[in-house]
């Protein structure tokens, strides 16, 4: 009799154990995007910047709003950017030590902080600093190579 | 009242009051020793701080922003998540550091490239002791929401992020700015920045007084 019941007891705590690490496993809710599995033809394919790669960020992060299908996907533009990024005057103001010799490219004497971000940046290819396409030489002893 | 004075006699009370009384006093001078030795009137004795300090007070964490509320440099650069680690590390960190400070060439640093290891010199259990709510909080963007969810789901796996890995200069706004003003990254700048420099370092002398 009595060992019935300590297997009762016994059994009921380890259900209850396996239970809770199950819940605590889970860790957080699942994202509200749909998913779109990586495979490695993808990857090379839409290639990402080391450093968001670093962050293992997913196709859909960016791509919101846009589906799985990463053939049917469209640039994200400023909007995009920013939504992770702040606004463009923060983005200016961390480099605030270029304006000091007017060579802030977020802040440029000749565009202020206002060309659209794909105008240097992009993600799925390298990018294209155009004040290269006419300080050409110069360039490079001001700033390091677009991200 | 004969047990009274019987106990008083017995040398083992005496031992223990004494015991007890060394351990308060003991604990008491742990605490304020690191107690004074947590804030930015004391990282910034060591000169090479200097940049860190200036671009630390102009955040909002150093007390720049509406409430005045300012956190400790240790909040956020030790570990926090027990206190024998917090005093080993505080305790290990004081001989390295003191050594490169004494016996080093901390001009030499490049400040600027050791900001790739910020995960390693931010500690998470800092920033959440404060935030919280920083998954749920409705003040916080949806974008942002989002993005915590995935910090938090890549907690504890390899692909794990710490929060400087987004928030690049969180708690001293500026800093790479700052750091050009004393060091800066490119030739070109050199010497073309020490006006700026000066007046970081007449606004820190002014508030260090």
């Amino acid at each position: 009799m009595r060992s019935k019941k300590t297997l009762f007891t016994v059994g009921f705590f380890v259900i209850l154990s396996a239970v809770s690490f199950l819940i605590a496993s889970e860790g957080s809710p699942p994202p509200a995007s749909p998913h779109v599995a990586m495979t490695p033809e993808l990857k090379e394919k839409y290639p990402i910047k080391a450093h968001h790669a670093k962050l293992s960020l997913r196709c859909t992060d960016c791509h919101e709003k846009q589906g799985d299908n990463p053939e049917d996907f469209k640039a994200i533009g400023d909007e995009g950017c920013l939504s992770c990024h702040k606004t463009k005057q923060y983005l200016a103001d961390r480099l605030k030590f270029m304006d000091a010799l007017h060579v802030n490219p977020h802040n440029s004497i000749h565009d202020g902080p206002k060309l659209y971000c794909d105008e240097c940046h992009n993600e799925h290819k390298p990018s294209d600093n155009m004040c290269l396409s006419c300080h050409s030489n110069d360039v490079k002893i001001w700033m390091r190579k677009t991200p | 009242m004969k047990k009274l004075v019987l106990i008083l006699k017995s040398k083992l009370v005496w031992i223990a009051l004494g015991g007890a009384l060394f351990g308060v006093l003991f604990s008491l001078g742990v605490y304020e020793g690191l107690h004074r030795t947590s804030d930015d009137r004391f990282c910034i004795v060591c000169h090479e701080m200097k940049p860190m300090v200036a671009a630390y007070r102009n955040d909002v964490h150093g007390g720049a922003g509406k409430s005045g509320i300012k956190v400790t440099c240790v909040t956020c650069h030790l570990p926090q998540d027990n206190v024998l680690g917090y005093i080993f590390t505080k305790a290990k960190n004081g001989v390295v550091e003191g050594a490169i400070h004494f016996f080093g060439n901390v001009d030499a640093i490049d400040w600027q490239a050791n900001r790739v290891n910020k995960d390693h010199f931010v500690k998470d259990e800092g920033c959440i002791h404060c935030h919280v709510n920083y998954r749920d909080n409705a003040n916080i963007s949806e974008k942002g929401r989002s993005m915590h969810a995935h910090y938090a789901s890549l907690k504890n796996t390899d692909q794990a992020v710490g929060c400087a890995s987004c928030h690049a200069e969180v708690g001293h706004q500026g800093l790479r700015s700052m750091l050009n003003y004393y060091h800066p990254e490119y030739d070109y700048y050199k010497g073309k920045l020490d006006k700026y420099k000066d007046a970081v370092e007449k606004k820190l002398a002014e508030e260090m007084k």
